[in-house]
Order: C-alpha cells, then sequence, then structure tokens
C-alpha cells in the first residue's frame, strides 16, 4: 500500500496568550492509500479540524502534513483550491447541496472548474450518479430528495473528479439509520472497491466500524488506534 | 450546466427579491433618463445654420410684455436685416385638450420660410397659406397626433387673447427641431382683435454672422428711452434666458438624479449583500470545491451586474418605447439620445459594481472552514 497522508508533529492554535486553545497538540499519523479511517472522539478533540488541515481547507500552526507528496500547507490559497479541485472530494454532514440546482447540477459543479467538455462532463456525472444509485434522481431539486438521497448526492460531487481522498465530516449525523448503513456501504465500497482513501469524522461507533481503522482523539492527541477494527470484528 | 447558467439560477434564485431588485433599478433608471432627457431638451441649442443668423427681439421688461407693431419700419431698416417678422404667441386650447398641446404662432407668412428656412412644405401648400388670411400651416407631429388633413377647419380658443381663431389647415411642415408647432397669419389675429398693433416679439434673421453683434446693439440702441424698450438677443441666448425662467432648473435636476442614484446604490448594495451572507455556506462549499477566489468574486460580480443591467434594460428600453410613442408632447423632441441611454447603463453597471463591493470583500476573506460553520 501506498502511504498517501503523513503527518508529522501537527498543531493548530487557536487565539493567544490567556485565550489560546490548542486544537491539535503535535498530531503526528500515516495514512494508506484505499484506507477507510474514522476520526473519533468528543466535541472539540480536534477532529474535524485534522480533517479539514488534511484536506487543505485550513492550515496548521506547526508542523507538517504531505498529501500525496505535497506539503498542503505551502501551497498559497490558488494552488490549494485547485489541488482540492483535482484531489480531494468533500462530504458534509448537511449534505451542503446547492438547492437551486438539480441533482445532476450538483454533481457537475466541481467539473465545472476543469475545462472539460460538456458531453465529457454529463457523462461523468451519470457515471457518478449511477454509482450511488440514483440515476433516476439525475433531474430532481435536493428539496425533492429524502436526506439519504442527497447525502448520496453529495457523495456522487465528491467523487465525480475521481479524487484520491475523499474526508467525509459526520456524513450519517443527520440520517436516519436505514439512510446512514447506505452511505456508509457507498463509503466501505468506494475504498475497498475502487482503492480511494477514506477520512470519515464520527461519533457514532457503528459508523466507525465500518472503516478500516479507528483513530481517537482527545483534547487534540491521538489516542492508541485499533487496527483492522473491521477484520476484527 | 454553464458556469453562467449556475450564475443565473443563483442570480434568480429568490425571484420577488430578484424582480423587485431589478424593478426598483428599472424605475429609478426610468426616472433618470425621463429627468435627463427633459433637462436636455429645455437646454439643448439650436444647432442648425439659420439658427445663428436669427435674432429674437422682446420687450425688455418681459417676455409677457408685448411690443408696439410701429417698431416694424425702425428695425427692417437697420443695416444687416435680412428679413423680419413680427412673431406671437396665440397659446390658445384645441378641442378638448387642457394642456396646452402644442405652440400656435402669429407671423408674416411671407417671411416665415425666410426665416426658419429648415422648415420643408410643398411649394402648394405654402403657396395657399400665403394667399388665405385665415389659413395655417401645422407640424406634422401634431396633424399626425391629431388626426388633422390640409382642408380641415380648427377652432383655437384664445387663452392669453379674448378672441377664438377659426383656421384652416392649409399645408402640413416638417423637418424643424421642433415639429408640433402651428403658424398662422399675423394679420388674422390682429384683425380679430380689432387692429390690435401689437406684437409679443419680432425675430430677425441677419445677413451674415459677421453683423450680428452690431446688430443686436443698433437693436437695442434704437428703443431705448421709448415706452418699449427691447432687448434683443441670438436665438440660443434667447432660449437660454427662456430656461433661466425655470430658475436653476439643470442644477435641481441633477441634485435629485443624484439622490436617486445614490439611494438606489445603497438599496441595490442591502439587497447583494443579504443575497449572499445568506449563501455563505454555499459559498465555503464551492471554495471546498476548488473555485479561486476570484472566480466566486466574478460569480457575484456577475449575479450583481446582470440584475442591475436587466434593470438598467427595462427602464431605459422602457422609456425609449414610451418616448418613441409621441405620448411626451410637452416637449418638442422627448429624444432618448445615445448618450443618455449611455449613461444610464453605465449608472446601472456602475450600481451594480458598486452593490457587490462589500459581499465581494465578504467572500473573498471568509475561509472555507470559517464559511461552514455559518448557520443556513
Amino acid at each position: 500500500m501506498n502511504r498517501i497522508v503523513s503527518i508529522r508533529e501537527l498543531s493548530k492554535i487557536y487565539g493567544a496568550g490567556e485565550t489560546e486553545v490548542r486544537a491539535l497538540d503535535k498530531v503526528s499519523l500515516d495514512i494508506e492509500s484505499g484506507e477507510f479511517l474514522a476520526l473519533m472522539g468528543p466535541s472539540g478533540s480536534g477532529k474535524s479540524t485534522l480533517l479539514h488541515i488534511i484536506a487543505g481547507i485550513d492550515r496548521p500552526t506547526e508542523g507538517e502534513c504531505q498529501v500525496q507528496g505535497v506539503d498542503v500547507a505551502q501551497l498559497n490559497e490558488s494552488e490549494l483550491a485547485d489541488w482540492r479541485n483535482q484531489n480531494v472530494g468533500f462530504i458534509f454532514q448537511t449534505f451542503n447541496l446547492i438547492p437551486v440546482l438539480t441533482a445532476a447540477e450538483n454533481v457537475e459543479l466541481p467539473l465545472l472548474l476543469t475545462g472539460l467538455a460538456t458531453a465529457r462532463r454529463r457523462e461523468m456525472v451519470a457515471t457518478a450518479l449511477d454509482l450511488v444509485g440514483l440515476s433516476d434522481r439525475s433531474r430532481h431539486l435536493p428539496g425533492q430528495l429524502s436526506g439519504g438521497q442527497e447525502q448520496r448526492v453529495a457523495i456522487a460531487r465528491a467523487i465525480v473528479t475521481d479524487p484520491s481522498l475523499i474526508v467525509a465530516d459526520e456524513p450519517t449525523g443527520n440520517l436516519d439509520a436505514h439512510s446512514a448503513e447506505g452511505v456508509l456501504e457507498i463509503l466501505r465500497a468506494l475504498s475497498c472497491e475502487v482503492q480511494k482513501t477514506v477520512i470519515m469524522v464520527t461519533h457514532d461507533p457503528r459508523a466507525a466500524s465500518q472503516g478500516t481503522r479507528s483513530l481517537h482523539l482527545e483534547k487534540g492527541r491521538l489516542l492508541p488506534e485499533l487496527r483492522d477494527q473491521r477484520s476484527a470484528l | 450546466m454553464s458556469l453562467g447558467g449556475f450564475i443565473l439560477k443563483n442570480a434568480l434564485r429568490n425571484k420577488r427579491r430578484s424582480f423587485l431588485t431589478a424593478g426598483s433599478v428599472a424605475i429609478s433608471m426610468f426616472l433618470f433618463v425621463t429627468l435627463q432627457v427633459a433637462l436636455r431638451e429645455m437646454t439643448i441649442p439650436p444647432e442648425d445654420v439659420s439658427a445663428s443668423l436669427r435674432i429674437a427681439v422682446r420687450n425688455k421688461i418681459s417676455l409677457a410684455n408685448t411690443l408696439p407693431a410701429r417698431q416694424l419700419p425702425a428695425i427692417s431698416r437697420l443695416p444687416g436685416v435680412a428679413v423680419i417678422t413680427p412673431f406671437t404667441f396665440f397659446g390658445g386650447k384645441f378641442k378638448d385638450d387642457d394642456s396646452l398641446g402644442f405652440a400656435q404662432f402669429g407671423v408674416d407668412p411671407e417671411k416665415f420660410l425666410r426665416l426658419f428656412g429648415e422648415a420643408k412644405i410643398p411649394a402648394d401648400q405654402l403657396a395657399e397659406w400665403k394667399k388665405t388670411r385665415d389659413s395655417c400651416i401645422v407640424g406634422k407631429d401634431t396633424a399626425k397626433r391629431y388626426g388633422l388633413k390640409i382642408g380641415d377647419r380648427v377652432t383655437l380658443v384664445g387663452t392669453i387673447f379674448p378672441v377664438d381663431l377659426e383656421l384652416k389647415i392649409a399645408g402640413i411642415y416638417e423637418g424643424t427641431i421642433d415639429d408640433t408647432n402651428m403658424w398662422f397669419h399675423h394679420k388674422y389675429l390682429d384683425e380679430a382683435m380689432n387692429n390690435w398693433g401689437k406684437v409679443g416679439m419680432w425675430w430677425l434673421k441677419a445677413e451674415n454672422a459677421g453683423v450680428v453683434p452690431d446688430l443686436l446693439r443698433r437693436i437695442n440702441a434704437e428703443f431705448a428711452s421709448t415706452s418699449a424698450e427691447v432687448r434683443a438677443e441670438t436665438e440660443r441666448a434667447f432660449q437660454m434666458s427662456f430656461v433661466s425662467m425655470w430658475g436653476n432648473i439643470s442644477l435641481l435636476i441633477n441634485s435629485i438624479c443624484t439622490v436617486v442614484v445614490f439611494t438606489l446604490a445603497l438599496v441595490t448594495a442591502s439587497t447583494m449583500s443579504m443575497a449572499i451572507r445568506e449563501r455563505f455556506r454555499e459559498l465555503a462549499v464551492l471554495k471546498a470545491l476548488g473555485f479561486r477566489r476570484r472566480q466566486l468574486v466574478a460569480c457575484i460580480l456577475a449575479e450583481s451586474l446582470g440584475l442591475a443591467l436587466a434593470g438598467a434594460l427595462i427602464g431605459v428600453g422602457g422609456a425609449a418605447i414610451l418616448f418613441s410613442s409621441g405620448k411626451f408632447s410637452f416637449f418638442p423632441v422627448f429624444e432618448l439620445t445615445p448618450r443618455i441611454a449611455g449613461l444610464a447603463f453605465l449608472i446601472g453597471g456602475l450600481l451594480g459594481v458598486i452593490a457587490m463591493l462589500a459581499p465581494a470583500r465578504s467572500v473573498s476573506r471568509m475561509s472555507v472552514v470559517q464559511g461552514l460553520k455559518t448557520l443556513d
């Protein structure tokens, strides 16, 4: 397996002086390609901050975060935007679909930046929607979809550019058990079958149990990990 | 979906707000254009060659005071005078038109075309007018507006003069800056007023531009210290003094326009800020997906410009259609010039840019994480 994420002595400090908050405290971590990593921990433990730094939407105060050999902290804002577009797929707890765009148009959004021809974009959108089982909902607006379907559209949007890394922040947090199971199944399949690296932040132990590895953060520090939890169960 | 389609969908996501924003720009631009056109109509200088030679002679006290008809020979014999005609505003009402739908003037038909050479009228119609004392000629715009034809008889009810005039239409002219006026024999008015012996003004034409300054001085001097002192001035100077009777209308109109545009800028900026603030989280998501800061700013600019220019298009287009329909005959030529239309679009565009400045700044400074934390 190739190492896709390499983190060394990573710290993130908010504020200064008396109001200083150390969200991450010298975290070191390696993530292999094709892993389905679950990041767990109580609120304020720093798991979302770690996810944001790996995904290139936040910058560390100290330390190094290399993703596919690129030190993301060293990229300027424009380079980082391009890098995210090509390498990272985002899945959010609240789906974050654009309400005035259809499912297909939402999925197409990241492709608008690629310069691909319209026909090719449509083809890629159709494939992504097909992968999440929503081909028949491509013309529906988000308001016409269930929560589970919305999250699957968000997954299609995350994978449409074929990124190597997918970050999911509480992807099942707003879903019922049945829908959550469907979403986790897709994420698991992306990891196992197409070798995408999935990093998922979750509070839910059942969701975390679907990953190949779980890491626990507390007060900004990583706790000793359980390896290959899924196979152990 | 194209990026343009995405911007359009965003711009129209709250249709009521988009409609009201574009509508407020449209109404304001309509008002702006109307005021500017009116200002232009009131202050436009005559541009034809004849106008530079024409001189208006009025009572020194005010335009409302008349002049004795006996001044004619004294002015006519001054060196440099090519032609002179009495010129009296009748101000009659036509039909049930409460407003003075068109101006009527008593002149000398023999001199009329020599003075106002830009008027085009068929020779037979001119001849008929000259030979028939109770006839008149009317501008094509007024003829069209009231459906008047050659041979029709019209009655002008006097509002300034205690007489009504019954006139036969001998001809229809066109080609002047104001094709709405009616011209009739001054002698006919004189007779109707029982040999009145007065005129409203004298209009004359100088032989050449070189003699104009001297002629003005001579005319003024000719009647100095008489019971009817005159003020002679060029057509342009006369027009500007006429406008000055309105007070500093230019300052007033431009002040109103400035207030309208400033108020509109505040309203539009506030609306755009609200529209963008509601979408902060979505814009953060777009940033996360790889949209660059300048791409997001461009999207906001396009949306803001689109709404403002759509409003300007409706306002200016509406004004153009309305003014070209001839419903605004208060002014002789209510013309929406390319310069005024261009200015309105420029202001519309600037409004769009100004309105997006604050939201664009917020979006530029927003981090993805901060934006994602924004509540819907």
